[in-house]
């Protein structure tokens, strides 16, 4: 039955099947709950004790070991979706969120797509129709050019003709990239070859698509995105500006709203060519416009995303607006509820992304067992968390395990309050780059909010580095806990007496180097 | 029994005393060599998994856990890695031309062949893992002596993946 907020509106639904896993489908299958919507999580045998599991309402279990198996595998999540009664799918972001095709898919077998029509994705998906569609609405785009890509021909000759046209430094997209996947800059025509063979691959890799653009690369520019809302009666508002200028190989690493570098007019300015961008397209539902921001005050459309972001949580802590029940009330056929003028900008908010990546060796993605879990709390601190305790991170998956968002009056107290809960977050077993966060947010550039989507690429080697810590200092504490005959967690409590024996400790544990 | 910080190269041997309830460092060595131990009192918490760390009077809770042979240790803010080495395995762990994969993932491109010769930094290969190509840098300068895997390849992380001579 479908809840009561439901009640009058022209699709509604009760029971909705989250196709993703990790941080995303447990916000989801939380906010369902909320709604009094039954939710329902999707899983593959590696996933069958994780977190969203455990807090969604019911869960199905996919057939398959690879992604293109499981989570990618449209034809048999809408399966799934049936055998569990569901009667909307909600894609998260990832995976399926942006394929066309599953969209029109989970709608032609009457299930209700929890997303933008298909044909929205479809023309914010390419980049090149969807830049076209940019210029026709009169909305500024990047000077670049298309380069027509047939399959098996010799492209490279058309790719460097455009690419010297374009001139450089320049970008080179893989058409059906995203997420910084298949992205590629040039800094020079001699390494145009191994760039573009190395962006067609991962776009491949990870999309199933190999097709490619040229633009030019704007130098020390922001990042700066802006959240649109749209119902399917005709309405549009867009939440404001989210900055995630810092960005390490086109990937956000810290996000936060409003951004340092927009001023009320500008705020106005690029919503109002975001809202024009989404009215365009017909998009309903939440997306985000991104658009690069030059250091004289201009802007140019970069792509739309048509789902919910990563970085969502901070615009939901400076305007109040869930965008999560708002996209189930949207689906719904409800209108948005609340008009332009009514968006409030309330304080500063910053989100951390916590990855499971070793910064001193190059961000590697790092796995393990996550022995030590422990979130920081207090006010103002959200964790947004697809791991917990005693988990294990392996390569199956994207290594993000969490995002820590802050929330505080202006900008400075929300990098104290973010410093602060940083150090108190305790994740142990696995390498992250916890300190690497702390280190870049205390940066002189980050404070005083001058960084642009080159900083981190750029910065000299070690000037992210953190302090050196007393080693014989840590040495000592290990070999403390050692003797004290800690770490001993898999098992339970540190030391065990045997009731019938009367011996201490594990009787096994002498197999492994337990005294000092 | 020999320590070592993941930050550094250095070998320590703590001695360590009981006294008054708290583990103290008696003695310390840094690659054999005599140092002035820490200046430090450690004790059990209640709770598994923490420790208390007395530092110039001042109390601190240390988080450890341990993986294999590995400390994990968090305290002050920031997450460390301890290990532990048996006894008389030599200086260096691994072979000091030995280059190995630092996560199990597919060779996707290899750049040199044996008997190259190659500048420290220089990319050596491309490995695919979690759908992002890392490129394998040479940790030296030299010549490559040998290439354990080929194009398409999957290894495993710490596999042996060149050696490269001087």
């Amino acid at each position: 039955m479908a809840p009561e907020w439901m009640e009058g509106s022209p699709r509604p639904f009760s029971k909705v099947l989250v196709a993703n896993r990790g941080e995303i489908a447990v916000r989801i299958l939380r906010a369902a709950r909320e709604s009094g919507l039954v939710g329902v999580a999707l899983y593959s045998d590696s996933d069958a004790s994780s977190l969203h599991v455990e807090v969604a309402d019911e869960a199905v279990r996919i057939d398959g070991e690879t992604l293109e198996q499981t989570y990618l595998n449209g034809t048999a999540i809408i399966e799934a979706a049936k055998s569990c009664e569901a009667d909307a799918i909600h894609p998260g972001y990832g995976f399926l969120s942006e394929r066309a095709d599953f969209a029109r898919e989970v709608e032609s077998s009457g299930i209700l797509w929890i997303g933008p029509p298909a044909e929205a994705i479809e023309t914010m998906g390419d980049k090149i129709s969807a830049r076209r569609l940019m210029i026709d609405s009169g909305v500024p785009v990047i000077p670049g050019e298309e380069v027509p890509v047939e399959d098996g021909a010799d492209h490279l000759g058309n790719l460097a003709i455009s690419a010297a046209r374009v001139g450089y430094p320049l970008l080179l997209k893989a058409s059906a990239g995203g997420g910084g996947k298949g992205m590629r800059a040039v800094s020079e025509p001699k390494s145009l070859r191994s760039e573009y063979e190395a962006a067609a691959r991962e776009a491949s890799a990870a999309f199933g698509d190999g097709t490619v653009y040229v633009e030019r690369l704007l130098r020390n520019a922001k990042h700066v995105e802006i959240q649109v809302l749209c119902d399917n009666h005709g309405n549009a508002v867009h939440l404001n500006e989210r900055d995630c200028s810092l960005q390490r190989r086109y990937q956000k690493v810290i996000e936060e709203a409003p951004s340092p570098a927009v001023s009320g007019s500008k705020r106005e300015e690029m919503g109002k060519a975001a809202v024009t961008a989404a009215m365009s397209v017909g998009y309903v539902g939440a997306g985000t416009v991104e658009f690069l921001l030059a250091t004289n005050g201009d802007f140019y459309f970069l792509e739309m995303n048509t789902r919910l972001q990563v970085e969502h949580p901070v615009t939901e802590m400076t305007t109040g607006v869930d965008l999560v029940q708002k996209q189930f009330e949207v689906a719904a056929g409800l209108g948005i509820g609340f008009e332009q003028d009514e968006v409030t900008q309330n304080g500063h908010s910053i989100e951390a992304r916590i990855y499971a990546e070793d910064p001193s060796r190059g961000f590697l993605p790092s796995t393990g067992r996550i022995s030590t879990w422990r979130q920081p709390s207090g006010p103002g601190i959200r964790v947004d968390s697809g791991v917990r305790e005693g988990d294990e991170v392996t390569i199956d998956f994207d290594p993000m395990l969490a995002k820590l968002i802050v929330h505080a009056p202006n900008r400075g107290a929300a990098i104290r309050r973010m410093d602060a809960a940083l150090s108190e977050f305790v994740a142990l077993g696995v390498t992250t780059n916890i300190e690497f966060l702390r280190n870049a947010l205390n940066h002189a550039s980050f404070r005083d909010g001058s960084i642009d989507t080159d900083f981190l690429d750029n910065s000299a080697p070690g000037e992210l580095d953190g302090d050196g810590y007393d080693e014989g200092m840590l040495v000592a504490i290990a070999a403390a806990a050692q003797r004290l005959g800690l770490g001993s967690a898999r098992t339970g409590s540190g030391e065990t007496v045997d009731e019938h024996t009367g011996h201490q400790g594990d009787p096994f544990r002498t197999l492994r180097r337990t005294f000092p | 029994m020999e320590w070592s910080a993941s930050s550094g190269n250095s070998r320590y041997k703590p001695t360590l005393e009981d006294k008054d309830g708290s583990i103290h460092v008696s003695s310390m060595s840094r690659d054999g060599i005599e140092v002035p131990p820490p200046d430090v009192a450690i004790s059990a918490d209640s709770q598994e998994g923490r420790l208390l760390v007395e530092v110039d009077g001042n109390q601190m809770i240390a988080h450890v856990a341990r993986e294999g042979d590995s400390w994990w240790v968090h305290i002050d803010g920031r997450a460390h890695v301890v290990n532990l080495h048996e006894q008389g395995s030599g200086g260096t762990s691994i072979d000091e031309g030995a280059l190995t994969a630092p996560m199990p993932g597919t060779i996707l491109d290899l750049m040199v062949k044996v008997g190259q010769r190659v500048r420290e930094g220089q990319a050596l290969m491309v490995l695919e893992a979690m759908k992002m190509e890392h490129r394998i840098t040479s940790p030296k300068s030299g010549e490559i002596t040998r290439l354990h895997y080929g194009k398409g390849e999957r290894v495993d992380m710490g596999s042996v993946l060149a050696e490269i001579g001087d």
